[in-house]
């Protein structure tokens, strides 16, 4: 006899999720952590990072003041503050997530989990093993930061997001390797702090994910803001040097020595797939994380894996859909939905904000279709001139045929904010039409999306 | 002219052939809506909530609680206030329960035609192709001309065209892409070409088809739902000719009807609140109820005997070690084993309803369910024919499912045998009451090693006790026997399972 319907490994935004909707759902469910519930996300990623990069926001405020008319002296930041309330707000959320469990009738089973057998899964905590039976095991691991061959994370002076995250001292110049996300958001996060930013892509634009266009923006107002951006360039030494780091970038015409206090490392994620007896099972993995059908189903009965761990794109949004339509899917919900993975909306938190959903253009074009595509330039925004930042764009892509949104992309103050409406839009499968009889409330910056939809049916009203 | 509606026994599934008044939930002199529930109705294994397909005031409760009647039977009568009791009574005396289609699911659409006077609401399926009631008031100029298939209209258009006998060439088309729309033909119509007037309230007779593949707004498409209007039957104004809101409500105001949907009705009044009482629900009344009758009409009887079952848990380690797609349990096994046993012996795959004996070809065997709030029994449906692994990967399905309540009226229905197993909880041997009309069920102990004395020599052996309870009407005592032995002989040479 089992002890649980499901048990779940992992509690992040994936696994407690899951967790919860498999209760609700009336199965008798567990999840296994071995850390902290919440996992990445709240610990040490989405939640965090926000409350570090509010104060980023103030200090840009604060550098703006004499336009609005005040002025301040003897302005002094602590960093040692600002970090304590990023973990503050951590510890808040970890705990409320705790509280979900016990509200929602789940086990929480500290320690690490291991397969042992199908449907069987030991848990190791401070060497005592008890061993656990579920008809099904939802794996919910996560990924962790992505190391590049010579050169490792060593905690001290290269950093992974996880150190980035608690600096203890705000050093005067940084290298910042990778230019995704993550690698996007310290950037503008260190830069708006005053340190001395360098940022590297080995591709040729920086938020390599993102519309060109977009990209481009984002460039031009960090450029602006002094952060040093080379693309097509790779970083090929990284060696300690006096307290600092000296680093050698090349590619793309550039060949420089470059001396920084510290280094991130952000060059993506891997799936935390080692020591979970998949091989033992032959689970099949791929790229480094665990196969799955649209349902989260591995080639093993009874074995299940989202989030992160099951591939990209590594979002705790996405992680969250995976987990509830995997449950759903197991509990014989007829309405259970497979997520789409081009429906996922992508959010950097970098200033300006970019938010996307979809395909690009290019990508659009790419796929053959006849597509029409519109755009507004947040300088023509009321909204955004009255805050004073205009800096931004709205890209909208759609079929030119159905009228379907193929694709949304947003540049600006508060786009992450906004994106959910276009993603509203896609859900319901809305047109183009559908959009512009839609009702933009004025003056907001929200204005933009309808004048980019109104752009691209050649009907563009303010601009 | 008045307007008698009846609300009669529903069919939920192929096997309803009858079904038990269980409960009231609206009175007389009740406002009924469409969509409302208005009783609790047991079929042969669950109580449903029956939902009124039609509207108005309940005037009669012809069925009293507790009264079983067949599909079809008149339950109670619905009619506007002002219609005299008398017509009620009149109603009544004339009605004859007729025979109905299965209803897929809820019985919202499940009403037969009222025989006489009152004109049930829902119309009859399939509807007719050019009525002459329909196709009276149209001008004989409209309906000449050649093959019109090729004429754009449409899809709802070309289907009011066909039902009124129209000619499509006879109509001034204005819809997009110079398209032939309802309103081109109401107009047509109206306009009278011999001075015919077309009443304003065309009766659109209710489309009975799949209307899932009809592009609709998701709002459109659930509100069609809520209100019974087919999407077939409904214009498409919406953007990208999508039927939208604005459509659904339309035509559901056309029909009239279904303006109102209000709150379900509450059941139960008066619940006094300071006794300490646990109400049945459904499940427990159901099971109460059934097992009580099963218990006190079905002469028992019990064959009990022990299986060797080393050679069974050798295979079960074999194939779970071979195949990543399975992870069959004990009870996998001797589901299957069981299957097979029957298939040797099928005297004993019937079922038995009072009257006469239906002996299966193929072994449908339901698998007892422990819930929380009672036992449900999901049948593995042929296991005679199906594999190990898939006959495992389908119990735990069903498990999941029944224990999430997703399980479909139809994988718990029916079986001709059932397995119950309490070896996880250490049971050593049980007795299990039949669950009808099934004629036996199996009863399995947990499995445990044991001395076994064979030829004067003591040997450990994993042994395990097995319990059938059987129909002593239906299936001897040799026959019973017979199935007990061949089952053994499965048990203990599991190769014969593949045989």
């Amino acid at each position: 006899m089992s002890d649980y319907d499901v048990m779940v490994v992992g509690g992040g935004p994936g696994g407690y999720v899951a967790a919860i909707r498999a209760a609700q759902l009336g199965l008798k469910t567990a999840v296994v952590e071995e850390k902290r519930l919440g996992g990445i996300c709240l610990n040490w990623g989405c939640i965090p990072t926000k409350a570090l990069l509010r104060g980023a926001d103030i200090a840009h405020t604060l550098r703006d003041l004499d336009r609005f008319g005040f002025s301040a002296d003897n302005i002094s930041f602590d960093i040692a503050r600002l970090v304590r309330h990023s973990r503050l707000a951590a510890d808040r959320l970890a705990a409320g997530v705790g509280y979900l469990m016990k509200k929602n009738g789940v086990s929480v089973i500290e320690g690490h989990a291991r397969l042992d057998g199908k449907c069987r899964l030991a848990v190791e905590k401070g060497g005592k093993t008890d061993g656990y039976r579920a008809d099904h095991i939802i794996l919910a691991t996560g990924a962790r930061p992505r190391e590049l061959p010579g050169i490792a994370i060593d905690g001290e002076r290269v950093w992974s997001y996880f150190e980035a995250m608690v600096p203890e001292f705000l050093p005067a110049s940084l290298l910042v390797i990778g230019s995704g996300a993550i690698g996007t958001e310290f950037a503008s996060l260190y830069n708006d702090l005053g340190v001395d930013v360098t940022l590297v892509e080995v591709l040729d634009q920086i938020l390599p994910q993102e519309d060109n266009e977009i990209a481009a923006v984002a460039r031009r107002s960090f450029e602006k803001r002094g952060i040093r951006i080379h693309t097509g360039a790779r970083v090929e030494e990284l060696a300690p040097d006096g307290d600092g780091l000296r680093c050698r970038i090349r590619g793309n015409g550039v060949d420089e020595l470059l001396d920084v206090d510290r280094a991130i490392l952000a060059v993506g994620v891997q799936g935390n797939i080692e020591a979970l007896g998949l091989e033992e099972l032959g689970a099949e993995t791929q790229d480094g994380f665990i196969r799955t059908d649209e349902w989260g189903r591995t080639n093993v009965v009874g074995l299940y894996a989202i989030g992160d761990v099951s591939g990209p794109p590594c979002l705790a949004h996405k992680a969250s859909h995976e987990g509830v339509a995997c449950v759903e899917k197991l509990a014989g919900v007829d309405s259970a939905h497979a997520l789409d993975r081009n429906a996922v909306p992508g959010c950097t938190y970098c200033r300006p904000q970019v938010a996307s959903l979809g395909m690009t253009e290019a990508e659009a074009e790419a796929c053959g279709r006849a597509i029409r595509v519109g755009r507004f330039n947040l300088a023509a925004s009321g909204k955004a001139v009255a805050l004073a930042e205009t800096e931004g764009l709205v890209k909208t892509v759609f079929d030119a045929a159905t009228g379907e949104l193929l694709g949304a992309h947003m540049i600006g103050p508060e786009v992450t904010e906004q994106i959910q409406g276009f993603g509203i839009a896609r859900t319901l499968e809305g047109t183009e039409e559908d959009l512009i009889n839609t009702i933009f409330p004025h003056p907001t910056l929200s204005e933009a999306m309808h004048e980019a939809v109104l752009d691209a049916m050649d009907r563009p009203m303010n601009q | 002219m008045s307007d008698i509606k009846a609300l009669t026994v529903p069919k939920w599934g192929m096997a309803m052939e009858e079904g038990t008044l269980v409960n009231w939930l609206v009175g007389e002199g009740d406002k009924v809506a469409v969509g409302d529930e208005v009783a609790e109705i047991e079929s042969s294994k669950i109580v449903n909530v029956m939902e009124s397909h039609v509207a108005g005031t309940l005037r009669r409760r012809v069925a009293a609680e507790d009264e079983i009647l067949p599909v079809g039977g008149l339950l109670a009568v619905i009619a506007d206030d002002d219609i005299p009791d008398a017509e009620i009574d009149r109603f009544i005396a004339g009605f004859t329960a007729t025979p109905q289609a299965v209803s897929t699911r809820e019985p919202r659409q499940a009403a037969p035609a009222a025989p006489s006077g009152g004109a049930a609401e829902p119309a009859p399926a399939p509807a007719p192709v050019a009525a002459p009631a329909t196709a009276g008031g149209v001008a004989e100029s409209l309906r000449q001309g050649e093959d019109d298939s090729n004429v754009p209209a449409t899809p709802h258009a070309r289907r009011m065209a066909g039902e009124l006998d129209i000619n499509l060439h006879n109509i001034t088309a204005s819809g997009r892409h110079g398209r032939v729309t309802v309103t081109d033909i109401e107009q047509a119509l109206g306009r009278g070409h011999d001075g015919h007037a077309v009443p304003r309230d065309f009766h659109i007779p209710a489309s009975r088809k799949d209307d899932s593949h009809v592009h609709a707004t998701p709002l459109a498409r659930r509100l069609a739902r809520e209100l019974g209007v087919n999407l077939n039957d409904c214009r498409a104004s919406g953007s990208h000719g999508r039927v939208c809101r604005a459509d659904v409500e339309a035509l559901a105001q056309q029909r009239g009807g279904a303006a109102a949907r209000g709150p379900a009705m509450a059941a139960g009044l008066d619940e006094p609140a300071v006794v300490e009482t646990i109400p049945l629900s459904g499940m427990r009344q159901t099971i109460a109820r059934r097992l009580q009758s099963a218990k006190a009409d079905i002469p028992h009887y019990r064959l009990v005997a022990d299986a060797e079952i080393d050679a069974l848990l050798a295979l079960r380690h074999e194939l779970n070690a071979a195949l990543s797609h399975a992870n069959i349990t004990v009870n996998d096994l001797l589901l299957k084993a069981c299957a097979t046993a029957l298939s040797q012996v099928p005297e004993c795959n019937v079922q038995f309803d009072g009257n006469e004996i239906k002996r299966f070809r193929d072994a449908d065997i339901a698998v007892a369910v422990s819930l929380e709030a009672g036992l449900i029994t999901p049948v593995v449906g042929a296991a005679n024919r199906k594999g190990i692994a898939q006959i495992s990967n389908e119990v735990r399905d069903l498990v999941t499912r029944a224990k999430s309540g997703a399980l479909k009226q139809h994988e718990f229905e029916g079986g001709s045998f059932t397995l119950s197993n309490l070896g996880m909880y250490g049971i050593k041997q049980f007795d299990a009451i039949i669950n009808p009309p099934q004629c036996a069920i199996l009863a399995v102990g947990r499995g445990e090693q044991r001395v076994v004395v064979d030829d004067g020599e003591g040997a450990v052996a994993t042994m395990l006790t097995l319990s059938l309870s059987l129909d002593h009407r239906i299936i001897d005592g040799a026959t019973g026997a017979r199935f007990m032995q061949a089952l053994v002989r499965i048990i203990e040479h599991p190769g014969l399972m593949s045989a």
